[in-house]
């Protein structure tokens, strides 16, 4: 019964899919050895960065880099050990980026507690890092330590264009990943729910441990879309999400004690000579990492996916893989008509039926389109925009054209709800 | 971030293929005197279209050629070139322009342009369009269903309420499988993503509504021979399609309290 509640199928209009030129090959293959990682204070909206280390100073893996000025017990800690380099400094004094030089493979030793309350399971996940993992919803912001959630999804898959499988991530780890799990149940008094593709299950289910099998295009793999499904932030609820990768290191974690912040990412796109999957520690330095992998011309390295990544440096906190596109050039107006066709306003969105599958979660989307574009917080909030985040927007930018940036709206609209809620 | 290629210019692009078909049976069946209107509507079109986008800074849309070909298809009679034009300035103006262009418009600026035809020189007689038309309207059907333009919801139950309708009224269903102007017009005026219902439970009532107007109006008004009955029906439709989203999400947003569930 459960079984069949919990196997759901997410239709998407193929038609209007994303590209897929530049799918990765499945497995794991070599990648360039980079010198840099680093990390970005963009990847953190709501935190106001405290430096913890300066310019100059030796890191070893783990070590705590800085933390939110507000929430002093949430940490940064080092993906990997070696030189801090260079440390920036944004508008408002804002932390803005910092590089680490690597040098040595030094790590942390962590204490694992043998069978931990909530205290110790939180407080094992502030020191080592790994809470900035989790968002919660709604809002979308790092949790508040000593909050408990109602529900915990562990996003077990990834269905953007490009993505890696996770099943190839997750082979050979099931009881590191199951390990994790199960402690991530000290955390809450509700159901932890571990959304996977269909196939074998990931984990058994137990009084916590609930499995759920999203089919389909994305969005199936979004959290948003399983959150709507199966436990719908309402009311006072709140529900935490964290992507597997972060639960496998989380197992790593548990089982040595150390804390390696690897990652297996995908690096695909169109200009990729050999588009597959590659292991790399958190936050890699993106030109040295795609240093000889892309073919000539003009060509923009987002981290992330064609539909929410970004252009930067290193690779973000939240993404899971490197997508590489061609460059549109930049037009030149060359008459007063085309002049004035490049002045003219954004096109108008038109509210097709394809549209309606470009959100996962089931709330109307022309109606919430309208909504966010005019900022109408109060419509927004009464169609269910609180159960949202900026990636469950994405799809929609992209497919109605990008010229209207409906995460950034959606981020307005939920910033003046927060601050009233 | 990459931008997909499915924005309001592409979507437009892709009614306009949808409309190649019945701009062929156009041609063929009212010769030379055919395409000098059509380039005729289409000048008409473009120059308001011009004045905006240089005035107002609103982007151009092919989407308004559906006027100058539904036009041809569903008021084919004597018109003059000066009531041509005058109706396809009221029509693009009044129906489209004015809120912004296509794509904000309430009303299609064909089925506004068409009723003002209609309803300033009534004297003329317009032929119903035959079976050629519906031939050239079902590729057109299925382009646009493929691509999601075109919502399978609004074009069933529309059907559905027709011959719903046309039982009850004690007819005969197969008279509707010959009526160029019915089918036209249920995938270009009624089927307009823009101007028909935007939720999915709004769409089948929208559809429905509509459907079942054109039978009303075709069995115990103008006739299905007039092509007035399936623009009417749009016209009363669209009309009604706000109000139909508006109760269809206060209806959602009651069932979303965290009371009921």
């Amino acid at each position: 019964m459960i079984q069949k509640r919990n196997a759901i199928k997410i239709s998407n209009w193929r038609g209007l899919a994303v590209s897929q030129s530049g799918a990765p090959l499945q497995e794991i293959r070599p990648a360039n050895t980079v010198q840099t990682v680093g990390m970005l204070g963009a990847d953190y909206p709501g935190v106001r960065a405290e430096l913890l280390v300066s310019s100059g100073d030796q890191v070893i893996a783990g070590m705590p880099l800085f933390c939110d000025r507000k929430r002093k017990d949430i940490l940064f800690t080092s993906p990997v050990a070696g030189r801090l380099t260079d440390i920036t400094i944004g508008a408002k004094r804002r932390f803005s980026s910092l590089t680490i030089e690597i040098e040595g493979n030094q790590r942390t030793q962590f204490a694992i507690p043998e069978k931990p309350d909530r205290d110790q399971a939180q407080r094992l996940l502030l020191e080592s890092g790994l809470w900035p993992g989790f968002l919660a919803r709604p809002f979308g912001r790092i949790p508040n330590p000593g909050s408990a959630p109602d529900a915990i999804f562990i996003t077990a898959m990834d269905t953007r264009p490009q993505a890696a499988l996770a099943s190839v991530v997750l082979a050979g780890r099931a009881e590191t990943f199951e390990r994790a799990v199960a402690f991530l149940t000290a955390l809450t008094d509700g159901p932890v729910f571990v959304c996977q593709a269909p196939g074998p299950r990931l984990v058994d289910e137990g009084a916590q441990v609930r499995c759920a099998t999203f089919d389909g295009a994305h969005p199936a793999g979004l959290a948003g879309t399983h959150v709507n499904r199966l436990f719908p932030v309402r009311g006072k609820r709140q529900v935490w999400q964290i992507n597997y990768q972060d639960v496998l290191a989380l197992g790593h974690l548990l089982e040595t004690g150390e804390l390696v912040s690897e990652r297996i990412i995908s690096l695909a796109g169109p200009c990729v000579r050999q588009p597959r999957l590659i292991r790399v520690p958190a936050g890699v330095n993106l030109t040295g990492l795609t240093d000889g992998e892309l073919s000539d011309g003009a060509k923009c390295v987002l981290s992330g996916s064609a539909l929410d990544g970004r252009e930067s440096r290193y690779l973000g906190r939240y993404h899971w893989q490197i997508s590489v596109w061609p460059r549109r050039p930049a037009v030149q107006a060359r008459n007063w008509l085309r002049s004035a066709k490049a002045r003219a306003q954004p096109g108008p969105v038109i509210p097709t039926e394809a549209l309606e599958h470009a959100l996962g979660p089931r709330i109307p989307v022309m109606p919430l389109v309208r909504a966010l574009s005019v900022g109408d917080a109060e419509t927004a909030e009464r169609l269910g925009c609180r159960e949202l985040l900026e990636e469950d927007m994405a799809l929609i930018t992209h497919r109605t054209g990008g010229r209207q940036d409906f995460s950034a709206m959606l981020r307005l609209v939920l910033n003046s709800l927060e601050v009233s809620a | 971030m990459i931008r997909g290629i499915w924005t309001a210019q592409s979507i437009a692009w892709l009614i306009v293929a949808a409309l190649l078909p019945a701009l062929v049976v156009v041609l063929i069946e009212q010769g030379l005197q055919g395409a000098f209107r059509i380039a005729v509507s289409l000048g008409a079109i473009g120059f308001w279209q011009l004045v905006f986008a240089v005035v107002r800074g609103q982007p151009m849309s092919p989407a308004g050629s559906v006027a100058a070909v539904a036009v041809a298809v569903l008021a084919p009679g004597e018109i003059s070139i000066g009531q041509l034009v005058l109706a396809l300035t009221f029509g693009t103006v009044i129906g489209e322009l004015i809120f912004g262009g296509w794509g904000r418009n309430v009303l299609s600026s064909a089925v506004v342009a068409l009723a003002f035809l209609y309803f300033s020189f009534p004297e003329t007689q317009h032929d119903p369009a035959g079976i050629r038309i519906v031939l050239a309207s079902v590729p057109a059907a299925i382009l646009l269903l493929v691509t999601g333009i075109l919502s399978v919801r609004v074009l069933f139950s529309a059907i559905a309420a027709l011959v719903a309708v046309t039982f009850l009224l004690g007819e005969d269903a197969s008279v509707l499988l010959t009526q160029g102007s019915l089918a036209f017009g249920l995938v270009f005026l009624v089927g307009d993503p823009v101007t028909s219902a935007s939720t999915n439970p709004g769409r089948w009532l929208y559809g429905g509504l509509s459907g079942a107007l054109a039978g009303l109006f075709g069995w115990a008004g103008a006739g299905f021979g007039a092509p007035q009955t399936i623009v009417y029906a749009a016209l009363l439709a669209s009309i009604f399609a706000p109000l139909i989203d508006h109760g269809v999400i206060a209806t959602m947003g009651y069932l979303r309290r965290p009371d009921h569930g």
